[in-house]
């Protein structure tokens, strides 16, 4: 498993130019990078944004009733170079991620592989090319 | 302010030994110094030759603001020491003579605008990381210089900062920034001594607060300009009456600022006093810039002006989106000198919208009724009001597909006793499909601002604090962060759910946006001295 590593503060001040201030938000430390875990769903909204791309989306539990969750990836900037744009994910696409669930119990996961109804969406940041 | 300063205490021998060394590798013409004050307190340093070429700074250009920073720079490393009155000239005189042309100024205006400006074109990693990682690729783009000096500029940097590649920034920037350009030649050639005394027409944006339009008295004061604004919201009629003081450098930096008369307690309050940064087009006739306040820059004006003339001139419409097959929409024009006798045949919306009547109007507004047919083109579409334009002011739409929070990524800070807080002001922008019939695709439309209902909540809330903890979102979207700070940083969502539009389902529609609450930046530039240039350049000599 590859593993997105990244410091906070250049993909806040690199990828928007926020002359205004700078500073730091939550890194990659809320998840568990020791587990792993994959789980399915429906896509209800696709954030492409900074400084983490969100999927929101909704899995059946056992008992047939809708949890919602979270998926975080990496940057716009980041996906941008991979090729991800705004409409990369579609509300009502299915979906498989793979991650590293949060520690703390909620419904998130940090995103480390995703496919969707239209094929695996390129992850990951080479370590050489930072 | 400590204006008895000795005039110079120079000198690095260091810097000088550098200057020299650059000045004999230097194989482009550089642009003469000639202002007895800049020899005066940089010579001694910056060696001139005999045709009046100063080391370093003849082979450099940059916007007001570059300037300021290598003064500023210089007072803090180099101990040049300078009067208020000797900044703001020496400033002036590199802006005239060593600056940009409007078509150069106005790609990285947003830098000097204090804009939140997603930077999409920088070349290539290696300059994201050395360039962007610590400010504004706008930073780097503000400058010209001849391949030697940023050569020069490059190993400077890269020692000071630690930048570790800095052959391809090179390579880069002398090739996209250099010293001599078609542009700079054109405009030093063409330019004329600016006057831009007179009335001109205001139309002004705030984020939060919706479109302003008026005028603006600008009168010489000297070298400089003083100014009366006086502004109209067209959301509520409220008014904001402004009074100014500016100077224009190099032709077409207007820099200057200007304060309200009934300036409240709120942080947002329009009467503010902001700072104007402004590019004034080669005509004279135009002007495009942004008036801001706050700690942080965070409130502004999105301001254009224009040249009031004896034509009638369209500046705003009240209401920025109509249905199809809608019938009887009064909608109200905002503009200047508009005639006592008019007819519907005068006011063009595009084919497919139909001016019914003229309900009634004055010199200054219409108010007009107009039918949308049904099959009416989808979009943005200008308005016209016999010659004069206003461009993409109306979008037709047949229905919203989604709300999107702008802006959806932004920061906001945390206060404490010494530093004030950040806040950050979002707007809920209705988005129609494009042509392509797809969704967040670079063809949507931006219908315009929604009602919304605001909220916000910590990521993963709970474990990282309570949502109440990091502050409030007000009813207009305003986020006001806590006063206390707790010295960590929280994602937030932002979010808006619309008061009348449904998505598919029948619910409410629902935009969100990325806050990151942070920390206040605690160092602001160095000592009080070199805070204040910026107030010493902008407001002159004659205010205190």
């Amino acid at each position: 498993m590859r593993f997105i590593r990244f410091t906070v503060i250049p993909i806040i001040a690199g990828l928007l130019a926020m002359p205004r201030t700078a500073g730091a938000h939550h890194g990659w430390v809320d998840f568990d990078e020791k587990t792993d875990v994959t789980v399915q769903g429906t896509a209800t909204a696709f954030y492409f944004l900074n400084p983490h791309c969100v999927v929101e989306f909704e899995v059946k539990d056992d008992g047939g009733r809708t949890q919602k969750w979270q998926g975080e990836f990496a940057s716009k900037g980041e996906l941008s170079h991979k090729g991800w744009t705004a409409a990369s994910i579609e509300a009502g696409e299915k979906l498989t991620l793979t991650g590293h669930p949060s520690k703390d119990g909620s419904r998130a996961i940090h995103v480390t592989k995703i496919r969707t109804s239209k094929g695996e969406l390129k992850l990951g940041v080479d370590p050489e090319s930072r | 302010m400590n204006a008895g300063f000795a005039t110079l205490s120079c000198a690095l021998f260091a810097v000088l030994l550098s200057a020299q060394s650059t000045s004999t590798d230097e194989r482009e013409p550089g642009i003469p110094v000639t202002d007895p004050l800049v020899i005066a307190k940089c010579g001694s340093c910056h060696a001139s030759d005999a045709t009046q070429n100063m080391q370093r700074v003849s082979w450099s250009r940059t916007t007001p603001e570059g300037w300021q920073d290598v003064l500023k720079e210089q007072i803090l490393l180099d101990r040049v020491s300078v009067t208020p009155a000797e900044a703001r000239s020496i400033v002036k005189y590199l802006s005239e003579s060593h600056g940009l042309a409007p078509e150069e100024a106005k790609p990285v205006m947003y830098d000097a605008e204090r804009r939140v400006h997603e930077e999409t074109l920088i070349p290539s990693e290696s300059l994201r990381e050395n360039c962007s990682k610590c400010h504004a690729f706008a930073r780097a783009l503000s400058w010209r210089r001849s391949a030697e000096d940023w050569k020069q500029f490059v190993a400077t940097h890269a020692d000071r900062y630690k930048v570790r590649s800095t052959a391809d920034a090179v390579a880069y920037l002398s090739k996209s920034a250099p010293l001599h350009t078609s542009a700079w030649d054109a405009w030093v050639s063409r330019k004329t001594a600016e006057n831009l005394a007179g009335r001109w027409l205001v139309s002004a944006y705030m984020p939060g607060r919706g479109a302003f339009c008026g005028e603006m008295q600008i009168d010489r004061a000297g070298d400089d300009y003083t100014t009366r604004i006086a502004i109209t919201s067209v959301r509520d009629g409220s008014r904001v009456v402004r009074i100014g003081r500016a100077a224009v450098f190099g032709g077409s930096a207007w820099r200057g600022r200007s304060k309200g008369d009934a300036s409240n307690s709120a942080p947002d309050d329009p009467s503010s006093e902001a700072r104007e940064v402004v590019l004034i087009a080669a005509n004279q006739s135009t002007a495009e810039g942004r008036w801001f306040w706050g700690q942080y820059q965070e409130f502004g004006f999105d301001v254009k002006l224009q040249r009031a003339s004896s034509d009638p001139a369209l500046l705003a419409i009240d209401r920025p989106l109509l249905k199809t097959g809608s019938s009887a929409n009064r909608i109200r024009l905002i503009g200047d000198r508009f005639p006592a006798q008019m007819t519907p045949s005068d006011l063009d919306f595009g084919t497919g919208v139909t001016v019914k009547r003229i309900v009634s109007n004055t010199a200054a507004e219409i108010v007009a009724e107009l039918d949308v047919a049904p099959s009416a083109t989808l979009g943005k579409r200008d308005v016209r009001f016999r010659r004069s334009i206003l461009t993409g002011a109306l979008a037709i739409y047949d229905h919203v597909d989604y709300i999107q929070v702008e802006p959806d990524s932004s920061m906001a800070a945390f206060g404490d006793r010494s530093h004030p807080r950040g806040f950050q002001q979002f707007e809920a922008i209705a988005y129609q499909r494009g042509a392509d019939g797809k969704l967040h695709t670079n063809d949507d439309v931006a219908l315009g601002p929604v009602d919304v209902v605001w909220s916000h909540e910590v990521f993963h809330a709970g474990a990282h604090g309570s949502t109440d903890a990091v502050g409030t979102m007000s009813s207009s979207g305003l986020f006001t962060p806590a006063n206390a700070n707790p010295g960590a940083n929280f994602d937030v969502w932002v979010i808006a759910t619309a008061q009348d539009e449904k998505d598919q389902k029948g619910e409410p529609m629902v935009g969100k946006a990325y806050m990151v609450v942070t920390v206040p930046t605690y160092t602001f530039n160095g000592r009080q001295y070199v805070r204040e240039l910026d107030r010493w350049v902008d407001d002159g000599p004659a205010r205190k």
